[in-house]
């Protein structure tokens, strides 16, 4: 059993290693994609959302304004339009995601005790963009009604320090433990690692029985009595050692460009990887042995993924996908890679911590290569 | 003497299509029995149920005294295959499919090694054996696929089409090594659309529609083919054709460059009626000899017969 699983292994490796071209693919592809992946999710975080301001009143107030939203990052001014049919063409042609408006008389409804408004022209399109965009504008505002607050209170002898606490008696303070910077990456990372390794091993695992069946030499190698244990796992071994190439690139790569407090945990993350891997190798094994084609292989890799990428949690919190729906979710391997690395790399979280994740990407990994094997047939029907 | 592959009602259907139609064979230990037939006959399907590759639809068959249905893993390992279709690893060099398959045939380390490169000496590729397969010509790609078949000492070869689109010289090379395997007392049995080939059989079965339509020795089938033929030898042969197979009497006319064998249900009268009706259409005639058939007209006047029972059933 053993010396037969060895020679298909073997067999299987040099045929990968004599494959120059899609070797180089593999091993490069995985480095790319995370990069990529990351890089894009990185300027998700911080985006300069573009802007510009209408700014109808032209007072010493209305520039006081105008001077507060310049100091924020969020939003990139792009200047002042004169008209507001100016702004919405701008906003229509998606060249700005807000406009931000002080009408007319802003400074006069001020002074006179009227009610004055800041008036937003916000995309909601891009539903993130919107929220950011209003955000800022709160926070002007609040500074610049405090501000007046205590100015107002000091022309009635109260002094500046006094007036604050009288207009603000109550401080939002706030200690963030794990991801102090709040960066969306740093939560998001993991899944990126995760997705990156599952895309390469399902479908570099799916295709090999398909491309042995067109090829020929399945009828062949069927009419030896080779049993399906060790074929199945002959084809696994040289692609876990492959994969496991891909792990070490991929953690380095998190680790160097995208602050992934890789060493600090090294076996735990190298476990965690390594099982992830298997269950994903598996799961290529089990389309590898129902499809008849290579072409339909990649067809019903891409139907896995493609949920697998909604669902798993990957991208976001596991808590945001709806209750009836996480049942599913809790059918990809993903979602407890996923969690667990999320665990060890924001949290520094230790095995007592992940040890059930571990046991169940096992249980993954035993089942679906159990799986593998009883669908595959050496005899057609 | 034993039987080595016997079959009862094998039958094999895809579907609608019936490709062994209730095959009844019996293949001797140590003999050499040729498959002969067209495209479509069903031999491939054959070959693949025996060697535990395609299940039976119905029937039963056993080779080397186990049952396909049952024992197919147990069957495997005392058989060889070499599929109709080149199926080595063309990006492995023939010594490493050889090593490979040997292994995978259980044999162990030294074994192995012994059993790959004798074989592979043995069908004349010792000094092509670093080569990758996928370069290796057609003739030497059968001669590597036979080498593997051969690998783990089987007693009994399954050899589809082993030497389709060869040339003569490979061809004959090909035959010696069976001829060799066979010397050593293993069972074989090969398709072929070759009719010279069936001759170097020891037994031939005949198939057309997944059944076997004539079964026996050459000699027998020679001796038992159930019309008589003549041998014409006219000018222009094209118009002698057409005149003899207007003939009553005369089932079927083949042409051989300048002349014709014509097949009758008898000779009696056919030779005379023929001259004459030669002669009255302008064909100068040379000479008509009744002639003992050879396979390829045995295997002409089978498929004639099989087709005209085909359409009247
Ligand atoms: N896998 C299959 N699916 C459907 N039909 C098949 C299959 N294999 C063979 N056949 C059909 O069975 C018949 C016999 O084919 P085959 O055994 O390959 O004949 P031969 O080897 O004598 O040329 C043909 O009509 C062929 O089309
Ligand atoms: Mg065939």
């Amino acid at each position: 059993m053993l010396a037969v699983v060895g020679h298909v292994a073997r067999k299987e490796t040099r045929q990968i290693l004599r494959d120059r071209r899609s070797l180089l693919l593999i091993l490069v592809m995985p480095i790319l994609l995370t990069f990529l992946f990351g890089k894009a999710l990185e300027t998700g975080e911080l985006r300069q959302i573009p802007s510009v301001i209408l700014n109808q009143d032209g007072s010493p107030e209305s520039n006081v304004i105008v001077t507060a939203f310049s100091t924020y990052d969020e939003v990139q001014l792009q200047g002042e339009v004169a008209t507001l049919q100016e702004a919405q063409d701008l906003l229509a042609q998606g060249k700005i995601k807000a406009a931000i408006v002080i009408p007319q008389g802003f400074m006069r409804q001020i002074e006179t005790g009227e009610e004055a408004q800041l008036q937003l022209l916000l995309d909601g399109t891009d539903n993130n963009s919107a929220p950011i965009v209003e955000g800022v504008a709160r926070r002007v505002i609040q500074r610049y009604n405090t501000e007046r607050a205590i100015k107002g209170l000091w022309a009635r002898g109260v002094r500046p320090d006094r007036g604050r606490r009288l207009i603000q008696p109550v401080f939002v303070h706030r200690e963030i433990r794990y991801n102090p910077g709040l960066q969306y990456l740093s939560y998001v990372m993991p899944g990126v690692i995760g997705l990156t390794l599952q895309l390469l091993t399902v479908m570099l695992m799916a295709v090999t029985i398909p491309r042995e069946r067109e090829r020929g030499t399945l009828d062949q190698l069927m009419a030896t009595p080779i049993t399906r244990t060790e074929l199945i796992l002959g084809k696994l071994l040289p692609y876990f050692g492959i994969s496991l190439l891909n792990v070490a690139t991929i953690l380095f790569v998190a680790d160097r460009w995208f602050n992934v407090p890789v060493l600090e945990r090294l076996p735990l993350l190298l476990a965690l990887c390594a099982l992830f891997v298997l269950s994903s190798l598996a799961t290529g094994l089990l389309i590898s042995t129902v499809s008849r084609s290579q072409f339909q292989a990649v067809q019903i890799a891409v139907f896995y993924i493609l949920p697998v990428f909604m669902l798993s949690g990957a991208y976001a919190p596991i808590e945001a996908i709806p209750d009836y729906i996480r049942p599913i979710s809790s059918l990809f391997p993903l979602m407890y890679f996923s969690r667990a690395v999320r665990a060890v790399t924001l949290r520094g979280a230790g095995l007592p911590l992940v040890w059930k994740d571990l046991v169940i990407l096992g249980g993954f990994v035993l089942i679906l290569l159990y799986w593998a094997v009883l669908s595959f047939r050496k005899r057609v029907a | 003497m034993s039987l080595a592959i016997e079959t009862a009602n094998l039958t094999r259907r895809f579907g609608t299509v019936t490709a062994v139609a209730g095959l009844n064979l019996s293949v001797r230990t140590g003999e050499i029995f040729g498959f002969l037939g067209p495209n479509g006959a069903g031999k491939t399907t054959t070959i693949r149920m025996l060697c535990g590759l395609l299940l039976p639809s119905e029937g039963t068959a056993r080779v080397a005294g186990l049952d396909v249905r049952r024992d197919a893993e147990a069957i495997k390992r005392c058989v060889g295959y070499m599929p109709q279709r080149f199926s080595l690893y063309g990006d492995l060099t023939a010594e490493e499919n050889l090593d490979f398959f040997a292994g995978v045939y259980r044999l162990s380390g030294q074994e192995r090694r012994r059993r790959a490169s004798e074989t592979l000496a043995r069908v004349g590729l010792a000094d092509r054996r670093r080569e990758l397969t996928e370069h290796l010509s057609g003739g030497l790609k059968q001669r590597l696929a036979l080498a593997c078949a051969l690998v783990h000492s089987p007693s009994i070869l399954f050899l589809d089409e082993p030497t389709a689109g060869a040339d003569p010289p490979s061809r004959q090379r090909i035959w010696d090594l069976l001829y060799e395997a066979a010397a050593e007392g293993r069972t074989i049995l090969v398709t072929t659309h070759y009719v010279e080939e069936a001759e170097r059989c020891q037994t031939i079965g005949f198939m057309h529609r997944g059944r076997f339509i004539g079964l026996g020795s050459p000699e027998q089938c020679k001796a038992e083919m159930g019309e008589a033929l003549l041998e014409v030898d006219a000018l222009p042969v094209m118009q002698a054709a057409a005149v003899a197979r207007r003939l009553d009497g005369v089932t079927g006319v083949s042409i051989y460059g300048h002349t014709l064998r014509v097949f009758a249900k008898t000779t009696t009268h056919l030779r005379h009626h023929l001259q004459e009706a030669l002669v009255a259409q302008g064909v100068a005639v040379k000479s008509i000899r009744a002639v003992a058939p050879t396979l390829e007209d045995v295997f002409m006047s089978l498929t004639r017969g099989a087709q005209d029972d085909n359409g009247r059933g």
